[in-house]
């Protein structure tokens, strides 16, 4: 997870406009619960110990980590990324688009 | 408006693309590094001698493991960046990927068919395709049997070669003319698989589509049909503009319950992540 501290400062920097929200394909919840606590994530981490073969995992067809999508004010998919380095401008372009009427 | 239509997926091939939840990547101890060492040089010390030297001395060599293979294409892979970095020449006729592909192609040739010898096929070209020896590695392709095991592979090397010079029209024709005389169902569905992605990243959904399809029906219950099939389930599912997948649950780290619905009006970030 080298990717946490980047996805902290998003957080900061997006917590009034965007929602960051993780999901752990970590089949061991211990686990997923002392990562979020070493690492100091803060925004909300759904797991449910299931790894890959989880109902959320599934749905999303995730196939390795990291792996990101971002979501339009809509609720629709806007754009996916395998790697959190480049998703800041998904976020600002998802951002500019104008809220639903 | 830079979202990604499709981001590829990561090459099947490379150990790495796929992590297991709670495994970090383990590099090979120094000690098997140095045994493959030893290995490639006997392989090119063998290349030099009579038939009747490299029976008597080259014996282990002459049956390279799939380990083996991996870690020849890892050393010759550093070399490359290597030469690469230090300014080499990409069309010298010295260039290390002409002879480390050579070595590599050669443990193909003693054994076509054995997973070593698979291995080695693809690896060779994708060392030349790193190197971006284009012509050579389109010799290596050609000169492939179309039921050959290695074109179960070797269509996602043609896919990352047309997408790197822009010339997937290339990538399809090729593979087309393996589909049309390959007898291999398998190697049939990997190429079909490929063209299906090529068209998925053109923004050519039904024509994407209709090609996974062709490869699930070309070979049902093989790891081309089921990649064929997660392909199928993306573009149904998971393409640009569809309504995301529903999300609901409690979170490790709060109190009550959330749904993706309740963020409708803001963008969300999802993060997939596993711990290493």
């Amino acid at each position: 997870m080298e990717e946490v501290p980047l996805l902290k400062t998003l957080s900061a920097k997006y917590a009034k406009d965007a929602v960051i929200l993780g999901i752990s394909v970590d089949v061991s919840l211990d686990r997923v619960d002392r990562t979020i606590k070493a690492k100091g994530m803060t925004w909300p981490q759904l797991a449910d110990g299931k790894g890959f073969d989880g109902a959320i995992p599934t749905a999303y067809h995730i196939q390795g980590t990291p792996e990101l999508f971002v979501l339009d004010r809509a609720g629709r998919i806007f754009g996916r990324n395998g790697s959190a380095a480049r998703i800041e401008t998904l976020i600002k372009d998802a951002l500019a688009r104008p809220p639903r009427p | 408006m830079e979202a990604d239509l499709v981001r590829e997926q990561p090459n099947p091939d490379a150990p790495s693309s796929v992590q297991t939840p709670g495994m970090s990547t383990v590099n090979r101890s120094v000690l098997s590094r140095a045994a493959s060492a030893c290995l490639f040089a006997a392989l090119i010390a063998a290349g030099g001698q009579d038939r009747t030297a490299r029976a008597q001395t080259a014996q282990p060599a002459s049956s390279p493991s799939v380990a083996d293979v991996r870690q020849m294409a890892a050393d010759a892979r550093k070399a490359i960046d290597s030469y690469k970095a230090a300014g080499g020449a990409a069309d010298a006729a010295n260039h290390p990927a002409i002879e480390s592909s050579a070595t590599i192609w050669q443990i193909h040739e003693r054994a076509p068919r054995s997973e070593a010898g698979t291995i080695a096929a693809v690896e060779a070209i994708r060392l030349l395709n790193r190197a971006e020896l284009w012509d050579n590695a389109h010799a290596r392709v050609a000169s492939l049997d179309a039921d050959d095991p290695a074109w179960q592979r070797v269509p996602s090397l043609l896919y990352e070669e047309g997408i790197a010079r822009k010339r997937v029209d290339d990538t399809i024709a090729t593979l087309s003319r393996t589909i049309a005389s390959t007898t291999v169902a398998a190697n049939k569905a990997a190429a079909l698989v490929v063209i299906g992605r090529v068209h998925r990243r053109q923004g050519d959904l039904p024509a994407a589509t209709r090609s996974l399809e062709d490869a699930r029906a070309a070979a049902p219950g093989t790891p081309q049909a089921e990649e064929a099939d997660g392909l199928i389930y993306e573009i149904k599912y998971l393409t640009v503009g569809l309504p995301a997948p529903a999300i609901a649950g409690k979170p490790r780290n709060a109190r009550r319950s959330i749904t993706l619905d309740s963020f409708r009006g803001k963008p969300v970030l999802l993060v997939f992540w596993a711990s290493t």
